[in-house]
């Protein structure tokens, strides 16, 4: 072997040398981000009721939350329920109808045995479809509280959020998919009115 | 030295050129579209659709229908009356929409979905024209340029879709009420506009 060559063999150890070097450091420095990340992650901001949170899909404004034992249709269940219910406004800025409503808040922390709410539209005081795009609409959610659980004064509600990707992953399909929560709304909740009722 | 860094900045153009301009799954698997005109039978391979009159109002009172009660909208209501018809095999048409001038659509509104002679609820069999019935719920701004988008399903890839061209719809056209009420022949709703 002469000298030029050995040099040249040096020279291109110590460039695999750099690369790898490199290479290990990004690895490194971005598994202790993530880490880090996971650790100690970003306080979801609490926002007040009546102030319109964009979860992506979605602008959400929480109005108030009662206590009642008739569901928003004005029929009184055959069984006595107590329900738990939720307004709010809610305005579809997809480009397509959607009736996606299960996925947009949970109450925090969770409740054991509560069945997933309803979705009432208060113009129709019916079971809600479809919300159209473009065209908000005031709601309301309700569940059926458990008889177990005392009933609630104040609640937490976590307000998840979507992002639009024009090619998944999987297929390269453009879809809606769910991200980190993006607020809490803490509201007191109005015991169940007995004087209004007849 | 210089002509490997030009051929290697060429090969990443070419790859992010092809990047950019692959179909995405959506684009490859979207509905063939049938174009058509109001009045006119549009035919697709498995099934007829025809359009015969469209109608704007404000707010919508159901009689002996569904769940009565008046049905009022942020936007307007179109009443879209036609009839259709399969062709080789029975079918039911379970999605139509509207496609708005802004690129967005409008689904049937599901506020109706009780009313007897709506679309998906209309059973159709080769040979048997029905009469069809659809309610959108559109912004005003939507009004004028809109297509109707009918298809068997609005998801199963590369499904046969008929585009019909609403022409000659325009925002003064929209009346305040309409009542839809339980027909009696072989049209399954009345529908009378004020």
């Amino acid at each position: 072997m002469s000298a030029e060559q050995h040099l040249t063999l040096r020279r291109r150890l110590l460039a695999l040398l750099i690369a790898g070097v490199g290479a290990a450091a990004a690895t490194a420095i971005s598994f202790a981000m993530t880490v880090y990340e996971a650790a100690n992650p970003k306080p979801v901001p609490v926002v007040a009721a009546g102030q319109p949170i964009d979860t992506g899909r979605w602008i959400i404004t929480i109005r108030d939350a009662r206590m009642g034992s008739t569901p928003p249709t004005g029929i009184k269940p055959f069984a006595p329920k107590k329900l738990l219910m939720v307004e709010f406004d809610l305005d579809n800025r997809s480009a397509s109808t959607s009736n996606v409503f299960l996925r947009l808040f949970t109450i925090d922390p969770p409740v054991a045995n509560l069945s997933p709410p309803t979705f009432y539209l208060a113009r129709d005081k019916w079971i809600a479809g479809g919300l159209q795009p473009g065209m908000p609409e005031r709601m309301i959610a309700s569940w059926e509280w458990p008889s177990a659980v005392p009933q609630p004064q104040q609640l937490r509600l976590q307000i998840a959020s979507q992002i639009y990707k024009r090619r998944d992953n999987l297929y390269g399909a453009p879809g809606w998919f769910d991200r980190d929560p993006v607020a809490v709304v803490a509201l007191a909740v109005a015991p169940e009115a007995v004087a209004t009722e007849r | 030295m210089f002509r490997g860094f030009v051929a290697v900045a060429f090969g990443a153009a070419v790859l992010y050129g092809l990047q950019r301009t692959t179909p995405g799954y959506g684009e490859i698997t979207s509905p063939i579209p049938v174009a058509g005109k109001p009045g006119q039978r549009v035919d697709a391979t498995a099934f007829t659709i025809g359009i015969a009159k469209v109608h704007l109002v404000r707010a919508v009172t159901t009689k002996n229908v569904g769940r009565a009660g008046t049905f009022t909208t942020s936007g307007v209501w179109v009443l879209v009356e036609g009839a259709a018809e399969a062709k080789s095999e029975s079918l039911t048409l379970m999605s139509a929409e509207w496609l708005g001038p802004n690129g967005i659509r409008y689904a049937l509104s599901q506020r109706f979905s009780t009313v007897s002679g709506m679309l998906p609820a209309q059973r159709l069999e080769p040979g048997l024209p029905k009469p069809v019935l659809m309610a959108f719920e559109i912004p005003e701004s939507q009004v004028s340029g809109g297509t109707l988008l009918v298809a068997r399903s609005a998801w199963t890839p590369l499904e046969e879709q008929a585009r019909i061209e609403m022409t000659g719809i325009k925002p003064d056209d929209i009346r305040p009420a309409a009542v839809l009420a339980r027909g009696q022949g072989a049209v399954p709703w009345i529908l009378s506009v004020e």
